[in-house]
């Protein structure tokens, strides 16, 4: 999904905190976002993620403006997760269940995700007891399995152990080259951005840099 | 002190002998609370959750009102739905005054804001993460409302029990609109508030301890389903 943002302006109590004449993210590329604390980063995420409607401009995706069938195709990853308060098998399994996959097909998506997450001895604690890595991976597996078009991750990797960073950054890898599909990440880490971004943005007080 | 303990003595007898009117007046209590309860929280979980995520023109306004409507005497309640209800009242042609019917009526509109409120108000304060979770995964505006019944389940169960406990134990209003009929409208409450005007104590004692058994039964059954101890 190709996504265009088009003379974004956002304010928080009459300070403008995102002023942005124009952005283009390619279809099928993965683009870093990165800057200070404070640019505006998650803002922007949570503005093209339909989270954050209070803003003037336009956000366009696949030339059109957000609408639900657009919704369903993309998926935002926070730095701090929100799992359901049931088994890490069914918060995986949830995005499928309200597409209406039939359950045959739901099973074998969620456990082939499991196992390429290496969360197998997971899958039947609750989702909200994890410790951060692990609720990080199994918020990750849970945007991934229905295999959106756009991929919104907002330090989807902060604070976790470095053995974990290394199977979630292998799997939006594979991901974006499996199925082409759009991934913006907002990082603080230069190196991640290295190794995972074709292409990578400078946000510095709403605007972007060089 | 003897006239308590034979009050006592008397009520297990009529307790353990499944005393025939005893135990119709317990049915009707539970069927109509029950009744009122469940209505009411099947109608209003969602709307109140539905509301408590939702940012409208005049919220604030409509906290207060309905955090009013939720300590509303039961008496009016009864009062409100018995003008309705009678012969002359608008709905006096359905002829449901003094009927089991008119008594869920009642509680239903007795239990609406407390299960209302209290949603709205659980909704208002946890129900916006688990939207945006939801619409992040590409729920639509029902599923988030299944979404947030589901994640909100023991907090709920709580509230329902709540509203339950306010129906089973108020007087005022199945007084008022049931008339306390024997054998047709006379259930726990109302039994107990004429058995005791007649100095009849052991079928009050009773009832009392019915109350009580249900009281406890449900708060077990809830610290059970949340796991405290």
């Amino acid at each position: 999904m190709e996504v265009l943002v088009n003379d974004v302006r956002k304010f928080y109590s009459n300070k403008l905190v995102l002023n942005i004449d124009k952005l283009r993210f390619p279809k099928g590329k993965i683009t870093g976002i990165i800057g200070p604390n404070g640019s505006g980063k998650t803002t922007l995420l949570n503005i093209i993620g339909g989270l954050d409607r209070e803003y003037t401009g336009q956000v366009i995706y696949d030339g059109k403006a957000l609408t639900q069938g657009i919704y369903r195709n993309m998926t935002l990853v926070t730095q701090k997760p929100y799992l359901f308060r049931r088994k890490v098998y069914e918060n995986i399994e949830y995005p499928l269940k309200i597409r209406k996959v039939n359950k045959q097909e739901r099973i074998k998506k969620v456990q082939d995700i499991i196992k390429r997450f290496e969360i197998e001895e997971l899958q039947d604690k609750k989702a909200h007891l994890l410790s951060g890595g692990e609720s990080q991976k199994v918020s990750l597996a849970r945007a991934l399995v229905f295999e959106p078009k756009l991929l919104l991750l907002d330090e989807p990797t902060s604070n976790i152990d470095p053995e974990s960073i290394k199977i979630m950054e292998r799997e939006i890898l594979g991901f974006n080259e499996e199925t082409k599909g759009t991934v913006l990440i907002v990082t603080h880490n230069i190196e991640q951005s290295k190794r995972l971004c074709d292409d990578v943005i400078y946000l510095e007080e709403g605007k972007v840099g060089n | 002190m003897n006239y308590i303990h034979e009050g006592f003595k008397e009520a297990f007898k009529l307790l353990i002998g499944f005393d025939k009117e005893v135990y119709s007046i317990i049915s009707l209590s539970l069927l109509v609370s029950t009744s009122a309860t469940i209505i009411a929280s099947i109608i209003f979980i969602p709307i109140g959750i539905h509301l408590g995520i939702k940012e409208f023109k005049g919220k604030r306004f409509f906290s207060r009102v309905l955090y009013t409507f939720m300590s509303i005497p039961s008496v009016i309640v009864g009062l409100v739905v018995a003008i309705l209800l009678s012969r002359r009242g608008p709905l006096g042609h359905l002829e449901l005054l003094y009927t089991p019917k008119a008594m869920i009526i009642a509680q239903v509109l007795l239990v609406t804001p407390l299960i209302l409120g209290l949603t709205y108000s659980l909704a208002k304060s946890r129900g916006k993460t688990i939207e945006k979770i939801g619409l992040t995964l590409g729920a639509g505006k029902f599923d988030i409302i299944i979404l947030t019944i589901k994640e909100l389940r023991v907090e709920l169960l709580v509230h329902v029990v709540t509203a339950f406990s306010r129906a089973i134990s108020e007087v005022g209003a199945v007084m008022i609109v049931g008339g306390n009929i024997k054998g047709h409208t006379r259930v726990i409450t109302t039994t107990i508030s004429m058995m005791n005007s007649m100095g009849d104590y052991p079928m009050a004692i009773a009832l009392g301890i019915v109350l009580l058994i249900i009281s406890f039964a449900i708060n077990s059954i809830i610290y059970s389903y949340s796991g405290e101890d």
